[in-house]
């Protein structure tokens, strides 16, 4: 062994010691990192447990018409319009026939949910055939009633009286727990036992197909020329400053601009997907140029030498080899601001998104809201069952946000190719 | 500046130093073959026989050195793959020492006959123009492998030239021999045998001449065997200093 | 010793002197290629200075010199590739059978068509073996059919040395090759096009003896029908392969003439440094 080997050897000590040092604060901060999202995933997902169940009341009822007051023969006009909401009191009423007074009749009508008179209309427009039939049906209870069966606690919000007729119902079995169908196939409602996430998923779609329609092929085609055509100058490079800058700009700022200029200037309707998405797609547009440029940027030199060496043009060049070589790179990055994009609030708000409508929107100008708005209303709304609600709707925009970053590593995976 | 070809200047010390180490080899080499001559001439003239029998067996050690020195020369083709001046040097050396080699055999010849007429009793000491010849022979060998080390080409081509003289004096030689054999036939033998070895002489001047060919091909990388040197010299005209 | 001096100097260039002002025959009586006065700019840094020179048809030219002494950037001038290169300017007189190929008129695209190039690193497509070949065929619409342009695929891969490798999997990626082959691949796909003239950057570097011969029995075979200016560091390969030879130093041509002249006797002193592995 020579002087120097017996050097180094003195200072390996040290130096091993300085890596485990650094590997172990590493993985306290990884540690760390991981805790918090555990523990925040594990309080969403707790809290948004009972959100996924709800209670339902089967009853036998006869769909008698006299009841509904319809003849025996009645057109489907006639069946929409009928007294659902008698019908279904009626029933009710018959399982407590003690029950006489006014007000208990009014408080023992409140154990079930208003869109009880729906439930049963919808069953039976959808079989005409059960009129003057019995049929059993299962509508949904009040969300109060819900809640106190979910705790088991009282919350004030249920007295003593109707505890008891719970109890009684619970006992003959007619009450049941099922899977919340309403949360996935129903829009927003004010009454949390039927409020649903379809309308705000919808919206979210299209503002995104709309955002992506728009800022996907922009943003691809700056980047391209921008890197590849560009003339390298003063004004090339204050467009790239300012494209860097717009990037870092709070959203709201864009929900600011869309408000001035798709509403206030060209008159677009409010609150439409329409509007949210081309609000989005600006807001996503330095994204995918940027994502995009680096993509372009970073195909080696030697492949468009290649192709220009063989006497193709440039333009060519761009489409044949260089473009297709950073699509996993722009698609990636396209994903990621559309991610980006599908979980924005802030600018959706200027331009009237926040309202609340229970119908599902059918096309990219019908008023609607998008999933992050609907967490933020949710959020804000007085009613105990929202709380579980709006744990929910987060896992839902969550379970979104995964698929597509999934979706972007799929694409970049499948589209790589190496050189 | 000493001469235009420096072979101790390459990137590699290993390279300089095999190339230097080939020449001394080379020189080593001439060193011998002219020490050879020296003695056959001693021998001869002298009829020193020990030195005779020395100087007609010593040839296997020049024949050893050749042998060497191609060896060498074929590692540093093989190895170096030598380019330009380096390649001409070591072509010119390939040559050379062949012509060193054959220089070594004349010289081995001269012994033999040293031996022989003084079996016969005859004396070269008799003949002063041999005695010229190889003093004349001599003192070409000697520039020669001093043009050679120095690369110098003035004294190359000035050797060259001087190869003429060498010519001229062995005819001279050969006309005295000849009236002499035809005065005294009985001598023929012997007489023959001084006329061998001033034709051996004559030979050793033209490989002197070769060499000193080379050493032009060296350093100006032109030919000049068997084409005019007045060419080469109407072409250079600073070469010719006479 | 003054004689000796004035020997020196009418024996070899001088090298501060003569450095800029060629030695040997740069000129040919036939010229495919003809350069007057050529000037490359990379910003300020001037890395070609004043070069003129011939490129007869139908001869292997070979421009030797020390790494960063312009030999690439020259080559890149015969084709215009430094037109990709924002910073490059590039002044003189360059003219292609007689035509100005800096002109206004004269197609770039056309241009490299007419000369291909192998670049000093090989850089195949990540497409297949078959496309990378067919690329060139298919852009100049040169093959009518699918079968011509097999056919051109094949040849190509065989004159390249490349197509007993990979016959069996032409439809692999060109870039799973090793270095070697790519480099061949990329000979390749250049000659699939028939270009007049090739450009050759260092094209057997990374290949071993025999697929280097492959190669240089390539070369020889295409002298036959295209004019050929290769770039190498081995003197060897220039001296084996080249009729004349061009020595590059500094952004300057130094010396060109006849292969055997250049690596047996050059006449200027940095050619002899150079070649001979001297310091300079
Ligand atoms: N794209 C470029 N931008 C700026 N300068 C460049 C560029 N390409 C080459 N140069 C400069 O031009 C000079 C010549 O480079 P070039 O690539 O022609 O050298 P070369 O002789 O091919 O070297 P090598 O043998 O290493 O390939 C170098 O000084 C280099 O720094
Ligand atoms: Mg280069």
């Amino acid at each position: 062994m020579n002087k120097n080997t017996e050097v180094i050897k003195g200072t390996l000590a040290k130096r091993y010691a300085k890596e485990r040092r650094f590997r172990m604060l590493g993985m306290i901060s990884v540690f760390l990192g991981l805790l918090f999202l555990v523990v925040l995933l594990l309080g969403i997902l707790f809290k948004a447990a009972p959100a996924f169940t709800q209670h339902y009341l089967s009853i036998d009822m006869n769909y008698d018409a006299d009841s509904l007051g319809v003849g025996t023969n009645p057109s489907i006009k006639e069946l929409e319009g009928a007294n659902y909401r008698g019908l279904i009191r009626n029933t009710l009423y018959a399982q407590f026939p003690e029950v006489t007074q006014r007000n208990d009749k009014r408080e023992l009508a409140a154990l079930i949910s208003g869109s009880a008179e729906y439930q049963i209309r919808d069953a039976l427009l959808a079989n005409p055939a059960l009129l003057n039939n019995n049929a059993r049906v299962q509508v949904l209870l009040d969300d109060d009633v819900d809640t106190y069966l979910k705790n088991n606690t009282h919350s004030g919000r249920v007295n003593e009286q109707q505890i008891s007729w719970i109890n009684t119902l619970e006992n003959s079995g007619a009450v049941e727990r099922g899977f919340n169908r309403n949360l996935f196939t129903n829009g927003d409602s004010r009454e949390p036992e039927s409020a649903g996430l379809l309308g705000a998923t919808m919206g979210s779609l299209y503002a995104l197909t709309i955002c992506l329609l728009v800022s996907f092929p922009i943003g691809v085609m700056a980047a391209i020329y921008l890197e590849e055509f560009a003339p390298k100058n003063r004004w090339v490079d204050l467009i790239e400053i300012n494209i860097n800058n717009l990037a870092a700009v709070p959203s709201i700022v864009f929900g600011l601009l869309g408000l001035a200029v798709f509403l206030n200037f060209f008159g677009m309707p409010r609150s439409a997907p329409l509007v949210g998405g081309l609000v989005l797609a600006l807001l996503t547009l330095p994204t995918i140029i940027i994502a995009s440029r680096s993509a372009i940027k970073s195909v080696p030199p030697s492949i468009r030498e290649a192709a220009l060496g063989l006497g193709a043009s440039k333009m060519q060049t761009v489409f044949q080899h260089v473009v297709p070589l950073a699509m996993p790179g722009i698609l990636t990055g396209a994903i990621i601001g559309s991610a980006r994009a599908l979980g924005e609030a802030a600018p959706l708000l200027m331009i009237g998104m926040v309202a609340f409508i229970v119908d599902v929107p059918e096309g990219f100008t019908d008023a609607s809201t998008v999933l992050p708005i609907q967490i933020f209303l949710w959020a804000d709304s007085p009613e105990r069952a929202f709380i579980a609600m709006t744990s929910a709707a987060t896992i839902v925009l969550l379970v979104f946000l995964i698929c597509m970053n999934g979706l972007a590593i799929w694409l970049r995976k499948r589209f790589e190719k190496q050189w | 500046m000493e001469s235009k070809i420096d072979i101790s200047d390459h990137i590699s010390h290993r390279y300089n130093d095999e190339l230097e180490d080939l020449r001394n080899q080379v020189m080593e080499m001439g060193g011998l073959v002219e020490r050879q001559l020296q003695d056959g001439l001693k021998a001869l003239q002298k009829s020193d026989m020990p030195l005779a029998e020395k100087v007609a067996s010593a040839d296997d050690e020049v024949n050893a050195k050749e042998i060497a020195i191609d060896k060498r020369c074929t590692q540093i083709l093989v190895r170096r793959q030598p380019a330009a001046s380096d390649l001409r040097l070591v072509l010119a050396i390939i040559k050379t020492i062949n012509d060193l080699e054959r220089v070594g055999d004349e010289a081995e010849k001269l012994g033999r006959y040293a031996i022989h007429l003084y079996e016969h009793n005859a004396k070269i000491g008799d003949f002063t123009e041999i005695k010229h010849l190889g003093k004349h022979v001599r003192e070409m060998l000697s520039k020669t492998l001093d043009a050679f080390i120095r690369m110098d080409v003035q004294s190359a081509i000035a050797t060259i030239q001087s190869d003429d003289e060498i010519n001229e004096e062995f005819d001279s030689i050969m006309r005295q021999l000849t009236s002499k054999m035809m005065e005294d036939p009985s001598h023929i033998k012997e007489t023959l045998r001084v006329l061998w070895a001033a034709r051996a002489l004559e030979r050793i001047g033209d490989h002197a001449k070769n060499i000193c060919e080379y050493v032009v091909y060296l350093v100006k990388g032109e030919d000049v065997r068997h084409t005019n040197l007045v060419a080469l010299l109407e072409e250079h005209p600073e070469l010719n200093d006479e | 010793m003054a004689t000796e001096n004035a020997e020196e100097k009418s024996n070899k260039v001088d090298i501060e002197q003569q450095l800029g002002e060629t030695v040997g025959e740069q000129f040919t009586d036939e010229q495919k290629f003809a350069l007057r006065n050529v000037d490359v700019y990379y910003g300020d840094n001037h890395a070609i200075q004043d070069i003129s020179m011939d490129i007869a048809p139908n001869e292997v030219v070979a421009f030797i010199g020390p790494s960063g002494c312009g030999k690439s950037t020259f080559l890149r001038v015969l084709n215009r590739m430094n037109d990709t290169i924002d910073i490059c300017r590039v002044s003189g007189d360059i003219r292609l059978d007689g035509e100005d190929i800096y002109d206004k008129k004269m197609d770039p695209v056309l241009l490299r068509a007419r000369v291909g190039m192998v670049f000093q690193k090989p850089n195949p497509f990540p497409k297949s073996i078959y496309d990378n070949v067919a690329y060139g065929p298919k852009l100049h619409g040169l093959a009518s059919s699918r079968a011509e342009l097999d056919d051109i695929v094949r040849t190509s891969l065989k004159r390249a040395g490349l197509l007993k490798e990979v016959e069996n999997r032409l439809d692999e990626p060109g870039t799973g090759l090793s270095g070697g082959q790519q480099q061949r691949l990329c000979i390749a796909r250049t000659i699939a096009v028939s270009p007049e003239v090739i450009l050759m950057d260092e094209p057997a570097s990374a290949l071993d003896p025999i697929a280097t011969a492959i190669i240089e029995e390539l070369i020889d075979e295409l002298r036959e029908n295209y004019t050929i200016a290769i770039v190498t560091h081995s003197m060897q390969q220039a001296a084996r392969i080249s009729q004349r030879t061009a020595y590059f130093h500094l952004g300057k041509l130094v010396e060109m003439g006849p292969t055997e002249k250049i690596f047996t006797n050059p006449d200027h002193t940095l050619t002899e440094n150079y070649i001979t592995g001297r310091f300079g």
